[in-house]
């Protein structure tokens, strides 16, 4: 029973961290309809940008730096790329972030070099146990703020001007802009938040707690995990994003100890396969209908 | 109209034509002065060896360890004079651990050399075994897994996978880490790494009547957290690992937040210096790695001089790499000699002398090599490490070489 | 004398436009040249290069089976090297000596197994048409990468049929009606030169990619080809027009999935070895799924010659780059961070992905129409979506 309980700690933490790096993901796609394969990127920027910075400024600097850095790139990303591309459609769009993803990917694993920094310093390799159960540290912190985070992003959605304008363009982009809402004002603000997610995320993924891989190309692998996150909870779905991200955590942590390991990599899939053959826009997503 | 087409492809043609084309093109074979044969990678001065090696890939920072052993070595080697008269070249490719980079630029290095002193990498080793077969060039793997040695031309400097793991828990029981009837758990890497780790504790269980709970994973996973977990509940007294450093970081810190603490035993390969720089550092204490190859920090003569000579020239933070690329050098320097004792340097002369090295010294920076028996590994004996900050090269002696009656008692896969 | 001029009828005209014709004549006479010279390069070229050739053709068979699906058909799929895998084990398994202990074979002709390599992958991928009937878009691509985790499962677990990830199993060498090409067999020479392994698997590839894009083309223009790209362009306007879109659909990826198979089979031959990967990274893996799909961004979605120069870039230049590199002394730094060929490669395709979506989301095929003289796009198949 305590390997169980402990597993579902395991599962429960990361997966709130996988939440934050599918929320970033579902807002891209609500607001522009475009899939980011350059989110691995925009999570091993930010964390670069920490590594570089943390003798200067000390981890609290850093961490700001690396946070603050990742939206810019987003933002970077979105203006001089996306919205230039005038003739591309939304897929044509997800494969220029691929060609992004490359790019970004091979120069900063090329700069960490031989090095393998963590990037947790407040929080990470701080266990302390709980009747019999560890906690880590690093996954309390991270649902703390996962759950901070969202909610924040929920009354936005709901309540705020930002919020309003986004749910209107992504229901119908010509009306929302007869109607005066600055579609790419609304974009970039999008990407934006989505990078600050991005560097927050990396803040948890690049410890000890969660991987031995510190900040390497195997953060960029871990980024990967977002997708089945993001799309099995309904890609155009915040609320989707976070019951994803935490389905993702439980079956990697549960199925590795109860079916084997090798297989927890493809059960995360397998999971994700069969809830869209089940729901084709995934459990919360906006259900396409034609009727001929 | 139709009859343009046949006059454009004959003009085509002829244009080729105009161009010479590679016919006649062979090897350079023959013999030199004093009767010494020699073939493709050796010419009256020099003697060109292969490194394929990862520069840009997941094993990049061993792979740049051995290079510069090898380097120094071919340094040291032509400042004593070289052998035969000639000089050693190290013609160096980057295959960044791609099997298909490493089909495509075989068959251009490989005219170029006369075996390889450098052959990094399982999938890219795997890719050239056909190609290394049918060339005749000895090669020296950068991988220990006794399953390479059906190939008579494959040469490990070492001890293989298994015979590490078989010695490393005989040095367990013996300080009573481990007892007969105990379960340990053994996690390990797809592939023949991990597979020929499994092997050497699956004999020694059998013997020993211990239960071995396994637990394959793939390189590229780096959370070991779940199954040190699993590992904890099924009540394992030892771990074993045939994994990559980040992973072995990744299961020390786990077995010391669980609470689990229990002693790690890891192959060569499963540390590298960095980790005690990481998050992991303090969890390190519980790791015995058994390694044939020196640490880089080991305190014999040879390798402090290889250190010192490591220093000067390269700027890198060094790991084991270095004193195993520079053992592989002298046992191809020890093999060239006896080659040109026999004035043969051709391919054929490589492979018969390589057969005849029934001990290579390394100046004890590997166990003694012994290379006659195909299919037997060269040596069966480690030494035992832990990790240690203090130490250059991260890792300090706990027990120097030796050979557990086990070890003697086992049959590699293709031992006749 | 007569009075009454008789006029003559004009001329009707009878000559056709003159720029049409001659523009179709430079057309056929460059690919007659380029055939040409593909028959005569293994007797200029070293094995190095004939093998790095042999490896685009890989690609380029992949990358017009790709084209259909993705650029035709408009269904994105990121599985496909999953399909690579089920050719490259259905052509060893098939081919294999049947009294192997550790590796299971069924002692086959190679010619029938490749064909069989094939066939089982077009299989496979029927096999999967139910998901894709009922996923679109993005969803189905993300969905299709299940396949390659599904496919590195089954590589790791398959032993008996994969030879596993630790010594792989060796493929039977290929032979057609006794001829090997391998080394062994008749000593043949062409104008003095030996034509041995190298040069014989690179006719076999050549001719196996002749083969795929003359298939392809044939299928672009055929009936089949309009139904995929009515389901492309509206799927409710197909059916209403009487395409069945989900026989449209799984047809077109068992068509891409055929062609993945032939891939895989070349693969095999090509590396010597079958090898299932032990990561999701390798021979098999996502990284290869998504090489297929940038060649297919870079020539041009839909564009069967586009796929074989988008072939020709990615997988081409890591190739290509390493050897010049290894010759000239290019990027040949050691150390930390140092500037290699495949490094520089990645970043060049990153690049051409990149100024392609950027610029010319049609790819190379769009560029390459707008340069050709004359004539006007009127076949389907060249409409940009």
């Amino acid at each position: 029973m305590n390997t169980f309980l402990q597993l579902v700690v395991n599962g429960l933490g990361k997966g709130a961290v996988f939440a934050l790096l599918a929320l970033g993901f579902v807002i891209i796609f609500k607001a522009t309809e475009v899939v980011n394969f350059a989110h691995g990127s925009l999570v091993l920027f930010g964390g670069y940008l920490v590594v570089v910075t943390r003798d200067a400024l000390g981890w609290a600097g850093a961490s700001l730096v690396g946070i603050v850095s990742a939206g810019l790139l987003a933002l970077l990303l979105e203006r001089f790329l996306l919205s230039r591309s005038r003739h591309a459609d939304a897929n044509s769009l997800a494969l220029l972030t691929i060609g992004v993803d490359v790019i970004v990917t091979e120069e900063i694993v090329r700069r960490l070099g031989v090095t393998l920094p963590f990037l947790g310093d407040a929080w990470d390799a701080k266990p302390f146990q709980l009747g019999g159960i560890t906690l880590f540290r690093t996954h309390l912190v991270a649902l703390l703020v996962a759950a901070v985070l969202i909610t924040a992003f929920t009354l936005a959605f709901k309540y705020s001007n930002w919020g309003v304008a986004m749910r209107a363009q992504a229901e119908n982009r010509e009306a929302a802009a007869l109607m005066g809402i600055r579609s790419s004002r609304v974009t970039a603000t999008a990407w934006v938040v989505a990078g600050v997610l991005a560097g927050v995320a990396v803040l948890f993924i690049a410890t000890q707690d969660f991987s031995g891989a510190g900040l390497s190309r195997g953060t960029h692998s871990i980024a990967l995990a977002a997708f089945p996150a993001a799309i099995l909870g309904g890609l155009d779905s915040t609320a989707g994003a976070v019951v994803g991200g935490l389905v993702v955590g439980l079956v990697e942590a549960l199925s590795a100890q109860y079916v084997s390991f090798d297989f927890s990599k493809s059960a995360v899939f397998l999971v994700m396969l069969v809830v869209l053959v089940v729901r084709p826009s995934g459990l919360f997503g906006t259900r396409e209908s034609t009727r001929v | 109209m139709k009859r343009i087409y046949p006059a454009v492809a004959l003009a085509a043609v002829l244009a080729l034509s105009a161009c010479s084309t590679k016919a006649g093109d062979s090897g350079s074979s023959g013999a030199d002065g004093s009767g010494v044969k020699t073939g493709k990678g050796a010419t009256a001065s020099e003697i060109t060896l292969g490194v394929m090696t990862d520069k840009t890939g997941v094993f990049k920072n061993l792979g740049l360890g051995i290079t510069q052993g090898n380097e120094l070595w071919a340094k040291d080697f032509n400042a004593a004079g070289g052998v035969c008269g000639r000089q050693v070249k190290l013609e160096t490719v980057d295959h960044g651990y791609k099997a298909d980079t490493a089909k495509t630029l075989y068959p251009q290095i490989e005219p170029k050399v006369l075996g390889f002193v450098q052959l990094l990498g399982s999938p890219v080793v795997a890719a050239l075994k056909q190609n290394i077969a049918s060339d005749k060039t000895v090669a020296a793997p950068a991988s220990w897994s006794s399953e390479l040695l059906d190939n008579q031309y494959v040469m490990i400097v070492g001890t293989t996978y298994d015979l590490e793991i078989i010695d490393g828990l005989s040095y367990f029981q013996e300080k009573g880490l481990v007892k007969d009837g105990d379960t340990i758990g053994h996690v390990y890497i797809d592939g023949e790494y991990g597979k020929n780790g499994l092997r050497g504790s699956q004999f020694y269980a059998k013997k020993h009547n211990l239960t071995v709970k396994e637990v394959k994973i793939t390189s590229t996973d780096n959370d070991l957290t779940n199954i040190i977990t699993g590992l904890k509940g099924a009540g394992v007294k030892s771990i074993v690992l045939t994994t990559t450093p980040a992973q072995t970081g990744s299961a020390l810190a786990a077995n010391k937040a669980l609470g689990l603490n229990v002693p790690v035993l890891g192959n060569n390969p499963t540390f590298d210096p960095v980790l005690l720089k990481s998050p992991a550092a303090n969890a390190l204490d519980k790791l015995t790695i058994v390694a044939s190859s020196v640490p880089f920090s080991a305190d014999i003569p040879k390798a402090k001089e290889v250190a010192t000579k490591y220093k000067a020239a390269y700027k890198e933070t060094p790991n084991g790499g270095i004193p195993y690329g520079y053992a592989v050098g002298e046992v191809w320097g020890a093999v060239l000699k006896k080659a040109c004792e026999n004035k043969d340097l051709t391919r054929d002369g490589i492979a018969a002398a390589l057969k005849q090295t029934t001990s290579a010294s390394t100046e004890d920076l590997v166990a003694a090599l012994d290379f006659s028996k195909a299919g037997t590994p060269a040596t069966r004996q480690v030494y035992a490490a832990t990790p240690d900050a203090s130490a250059e090269g991260g890792v300090r002696y706990v027990k120097p070489l030796f050979e557990a009656p086990e070890a003697k008692e086992y049959v590699a896969p293709h031992q006749k | 004398m007569s009075d009454t001029a008789v006029k003559t009828p004009a001329a009707a005209p009878t000559a056709p436009p003159p720029k049409r014709d001659r523009g179709r004549l430079l057309k056929a006479l460059a690919w007659v040249a380029l055939l040409v010279v593909l028959l005569a390069i293994p007797l200029y070229l070293d094995a190095a290069w004939l093998k790095a050739g042999q490896y685009m053709m890989i690609g380029g068979v992949g990358a017009i089976g790709l084209t259909l699906l993705v650029g035709q058909a408009g269904q994105l799929s990121l599985a496909h090297a999953f399909f690579l895998l089920a050719g490259a084990t259905g052509y060893t398994v098939l081919s294999g000596p049947a009294d192997d202990e550790r590796v299971f074979g069924l002692g086959l002709d190679p010619g029938l197994s490749l064909i069989g390599a094939v066939v089982i992958a077009a299989l496979l991928g029927l096999a999967f048409a139910p998901v894709s009937g009922r996923l679109r878009g993005i969803y189905l691509g993300v969905a299709s990468l299940s396949l390659v985790f599904l496919g590195l499962y089954f590589g790791q677990s398959a032993e008996t049929l994969t030879g596993g990830t630790s010594t792989g199993r060796t493929p039977e060498p290929f032979s057609l009606f006794g001829f090997p090409f391998t080394n062994g067999g008749p000593e043949i020479e062409l104008m003095g030169v030996p034509i041995r392994q190298a040069e014989r698997l690179w006719y076999l590839f050549l001719l196996l990619t002749v083969l795929a894009f003359v298939v392809a083309k044939a299928a672009v223009r055929s009936r089949v080809g309009r139904s995929w790209r009515a389901v492309r362009d509206n799927e409710a306007a197909a059916s209403v027009m009487g395409v069945s879109v989900t026989r449209a659909k799984a047809g077109a990826f068992a068509v891409s999935s055929a062609y993945a198979g032939l891939a895989g089979a070349m693969t095999v031959l090509w590396f010597d070895i079958l090898k299932p990967d032990e990561s999701e990274f390798g021979t098999y893996g996502i990284n290869i799924s998504i090489a297929f799909l940038a060649m297919v961004i870079i020539g041009g979605l839909g564009s069967v010659p586009g796929a074989l120069v988008g072939a020709l870039i990615v997988n081409g230049l890591p190739q290509v780059l390493s050897l010049y590199s290894a010759d000239l002394g290019w990027f040949s730094g050691t150390g930390d961070g140092a500037l290699t060929p495949i490094l520089v490669s990645s970043f060049v395709y990153g690049a051409a992905i990149i100024l392609v979506v950027l610029f010319e989301p049609g790819g190379l095929a769009a560029i390459g129409r707008r340069i050709t003289p004359g004539r006007k796009p009127h076949l389907p198949e060249e409409q940009d979506k």
